[in-house]
């Protein structure tokens, strides 16, 4: 079966030049499998990307179009952990995808998820280092090597023993960096790797890009200032294809795709709610819930003074972990208080009574799904007031579904994320509360679905307290802002 | 919540190796069920609560004892109903309440419960997790049985974190209706928290079984393991140790 | 090509695991027995929604952990017995292929096999090895409270699981 002198050698140089790609993907569509009645629009049609060896590539991609599924299809873990069709040519380092399984790709691809929690497959952090380095067969001296290297570059010392529960965003974020380093593979994915890391480790990941002979995609949905002449090659996902636009271009349409250019949802609603109330905190003293077992020191959270009333949009900004979350728990009912007082319209509330009044949107909007469809979620709810009747609940349903732009039909949890956080702030809609919290609204969507929730959410004049850490989103909704520090609240 | 049952230490216990201290275990609960004396079991049971205070302290020691004070009450309460005939102790009447066998058949179960117990809880409280399954791998228990028990540590607290933050957010939703409910409503109630806790736990399963792919489980080569139980230094010592013991314990307590 | 789903199995059984264990935890009405729970709601909705090896291995296993979690150890390999058993023969009864709706009698069979396998297992080997007879005998209403409410419940969670999330049919082991 050998092949001819000539075509033998025609077949070597062809495989020496794709042995030089890094990734080579051709003709590539895929469609997720649809469960329900809902049939699902393919993602992408007839996608094609090259990656040279040792280049640096950014992919800007908006949220939610594709960018964690073509990172997941380049793994070889989709379709075969999440269904669906795939067709193309598709070769990491000359290596057919269709014919390796992912474990083949160990110590050629590694992916860093966007959610680090769900690539946890151990129980401290340095076992987690260790894990794949174990796969490898590598021996005790050598893995003891590269896991203290990685902890230490990373700056996980201290933590070696914690699981990752006790961990923040951020440092897990860097677990995943370690277990990059560690395994020393030769072409990393990176999905919104810079998104949670402080600046000093922001800066430590800029230098890795740069200086390292690894070939490195980036994906990202938010263009930020440190990708600025990072990168060889930068690519649009754009009308599910790649694009390579000229630069100027090229982030022109990215932030047309995000929407950016439309105008703030916020600024053309005039808010007149039909009854004022005012939510007032006074002199509020609270032992802040405590995160993990390693913080040395706890404070109590205190608030001064803090109001908000009915049609007003107030942020609240603050870094990680300064008892932004404690605050809000406090705020809607949730946690006890030691001293000082809520008063929603005159009279002091707690507990139940002030879950009444106020509503806490979680950052996971996946906290409340259970039901099979758009419209079993949204009527649920009013299903259990006795003093609605059913063709009424149909009325509020419908319009509510067109209000956020969900398809009544839908199964909830194959719905995509910002549909989801869609279908979380409808049903506190149909609550009617007249104050509503948003933990951590803007990540994982663009600031214009954001902008959108929220105008929404204030359809009927609530007054709402909105939880941050980007500053450049707080600018968007500037009306009064509040900033937290350790606890301390106190209004800009 | 907590799973975690290791207590930090300096003591012995703390130092002897794994595979023996699972062994001497697994030995002593076979004892306890041997026919050995009353004042040998309860010899063994105090020198194993000493063993205990010795390495891990009383408040533990408490702690443990406070949990397993209900089922020791109960087996107490029931006395009367254990054998009915021999030697009548205590009488109501013409009610036989408390015969001596019955009474050293209670004192023996009870004996025989708390030191089975304290035995797993001493182990437990003195050998990370992460030993006792490197001991037990040592006993041949196979890599993916203890995968699986590994990752369903890890997994634990994440599901019952998110199961608070889903009732807390259940809860939320319906501030309305609440008062004094028969039991049936609240555990249909209880149904939408439940369904939106599993299925938050099982759309964690393609991502995880995703995550241990592509950190290369599955590959033919033989995985290396980074920690090792090399740095206790004298496990046959331990072993042999462990035994003799146990035979030292049957020979002085056993009923001829 | 992807044949191989020891991946997919190793993580299933672990979080159901986990699952089973946190239901057993999570509510816990001190009694005699050790502690009243939902672990048998866990159990069941594995039974049916997964298939019989996951259910014998997760709610034997999980049910053990808890048990040495809790520090009630001279119960866990009893409990890894029982509710495996339990686990195992809920899932042969209602299985079956395709969508089509377990049979009435057939959900009935199953009912009473759960509540027959945690009362009588859990007596006779308690008996056998904890305490006494009448001890035993003591826990048997309450075992048959738990596991008939767990069976009902899991089986009204099991179909709501299904309906909100389809893609756990191509779960099954």
């Amino acid at each position: 079966m050998g092949p001819s002198p000539s075509g033998s050698t025609s077949s070597l140089a062809k495989s020496r030049v794709s042995m030089q790609k890094a990734l080579s993907i051709t003709n590539l569509s895929f469609t997720y499998h649809s469960y329900g009645e809902n049939v699902c629009d393919s993602i992408f049609e007839g996608l094609s990307l090259e990656v040279e060896a040792g280049s640096k590539t950014l992919l800007l991609a908006p949220f939610d179009k594709g960018k964690t599924t073509l990172a997941k299809i380049i793994c070889g873990v989709c379709p075969k952990y999440f269904p669906g069709t795939l067709e193309g040519n598709l070769k990491v380092f000359g290596n057919d995808l269709s014919a390796v399984e992912p474990w083949q790709l160990l110590s050629e691809c590694t992916y860093v998820s966007q959610n680090p929690q769900e690539q946890f497959v151990a129980n401290s952090v340095e076992e987690e280092v260790a894990f794949p380095l174990e796969s490898l067969g590598l021996s005790q001296e050598e893995i003891k090597g590269r896991v203290e290297a990685a902890l230490k570059h990373w700056g996980l010392d201290r933590l070696r023993t914690s699981s990752s529960q006790e961990l923040s965003g951020g440092e897990r974020k860097r677990v995943l960096l370690a277990v990059t380093e560690a395994i020393d593979a030769r072409f990393w994915i990176l999905d919104e790797a810079f998104d949670d890391l402080d600046q000093k480790w922001r800066d430590q990941l800029k230098e890795l890009i740069e200086k390292g002979n690894k070939t490195i995609l980036v994906l990202a949905s938010r263009y930020l200032a440190e990708f600025d002449k990072l990168f060889d090659q930068v690519l649009l996902l754009d009308g599910k294809k790649v694009v390579s636009p000229v630069r100027k271009e090229l982030l022109c349409r990215f932030s047309q795709l995000c929407q950016d250019d439309l105008a703030n949802p916020l600024d053309s609603q005039v808010c007149a709610p039909p009854v004022m109330r005012q939510l007032v905190c006074t002199d509020l003293v609270a032992e802040r819930r405590r995160m993990s077992t390693l913080e040395e020191a706890s404070f109590k959270v205190h608030v001064p003074h803090f109001t908000l009333q009915s049609g007003e949009l107030v942020t609240l900004v603050g870094p990680n972990g300064s008892g932004k979350s404690s605050f809000s728990r406090i705020l809607c009912g949730l946690d006890g208080y030691l001293g000082g007082s809520i008063q929603v319209d005159g009279s002091a509330l707690s507990g139940k009574e002030l879950s009444k009044k106020v509503g806490y949107l979680f950052q996971n909007p996946d906290l409340q799904i259970f039901l099979p469809t758009v419209q079993d979620e949204l009527s649920w709810s009013l299903r259990r007031r006795r003093d609605l009747k059913s063709e009424e609940i149909r009325r509020k349903v419908e319009h509510c579904a067109d209000l956020f732009g969900l398809s009544l039909s839908d199964t909830p949890a194959t719905m995509s994320y910002p549909l989801r956080k869609a279908l979380q702030a409808a049903v506190y809609y149909l609550l009617e509360r007249p104050f509503y919290i948003l933990d951590e609204l803007d990540s994982a969507l663009t600031y214009h679905t954001a902008l959108s929730i929220i105008r929404d959410l204030r359809q009927n004049g609530a007054g709402i307290l909105l939880i941050t850490h980007d500053k450049q989103f707080a600018k968007r909704v500037e009306q009064r802002t509040y900033s937290i520090e350790k606890g301390r609240l106190c209004a800009l | 919540m907590t799973i975690n049952t290791f207590v930090a230490g300096k003591g012995l216990l703390y130092r002897f190796d794994p595979r023996a201290k699972l062994l001497s275990v697994l030995l002593l609960c076979i004892w306890f069920f041997l026919p050995v004396s009353l004042v040998g079991l309860y010899t063994v049971v105090g020198l194993l609560v000493l063993l205990g205070a010795i390495n891990t302290g009383f408040s533990h020691i408490a702690k443990t004892f406070l949990s397993i004070l209900p089922m020791l009450l109960f087996m107490v309460l029931f006395m009367p109903f254990n054998v009915r005939d021999g030697e009548s102790l205590v009488t109501i009447g013409s009610f036989t309440l408390i015969t001596a066998e019955g009474l050293e058949q209670a004192v023996r179960l009870a004996g025989r419960f708390i030191g089975i117990t304290y035995a797993c809880t001493l182990l437990f409280a003195t050998t990370v997790m992460q030993e006792v399954m490197l001991a037990l791998r040592a006993f041949h228990l196979p890599y993916k049985a203890g995968l699986v028990v590994t990752l369903a540590f890890t997994y634990i607290p994440f599901i019952a974190e998110s199961f608070s933050q889903i009732a807390e957010s259940h809860s939320l939703r319906e501030a309305e209706s609440e008062q004094g409910k028969r039991i049936f409503q609240r555990l249909k109630d209880l149904v939408p928290t439940l369904t939106s806790a599993l299925v938050f736990a099982l759309r964690s399963i393609p991502n995880l079984a995703m995550s241990l792919e592509l950190r290369g489980f599955g590959r033919e080569q033989k995985r290396t393991s980074y920690k090792d139980l090399s740095s206790y230094r004298h496990p046959f010592t331990h072993i042999l140790l462990s035994c003799i013991m146990l035979v030292v314990f049957w020979a002085l307590f056993r009923v001829r | 090509m992807q044949q191989n789903r020891n991946a997919l199995k190793v993580a299933m059984v672990a979080v159901l695991t986990a699952v089973v264990v946190v239901f057993t935890l999570v509510v816990r009405i001190p009694t005699a027995k050790g502690y009243l729970n939902l672990c048998d709601v866990a159990i069941c909705f594995i039974a049916f929604t997964f298939g019989p090896w996951s259910a014998f291995i997760a709610a034997g296993l999980g049910t053990a952990l808890a048990d040495l979690i809790s520090g009630y150890a001279q119960w866990a390999p009893i409990s890894f017995v029982v509710h495996g058993v339990e686990g195992l023969l809920i899932a042969l009864i209602v299985r079956q292929k395709g969508n089509e709706a377990v049979s009435f009698a057939r959900k009935l069979l199953a009912g009473l096999v759960c509540i027959a396998t945690v009362s009588l297992g859990y007596f006779a080997l308690s008996a056998l090895f904890i305490s006494t007879v009448s001890v035993a005998a003591a826990e048997i209403p309450g075992n048959i409270a738990q596991s008939g409410v767990g069976f009902v419940l899991g089986l009204g969670v099991s179909s709501a699981v299904k309906k909100a999330y389809p893609p756990v049919r191509s779960l099954a082991w």
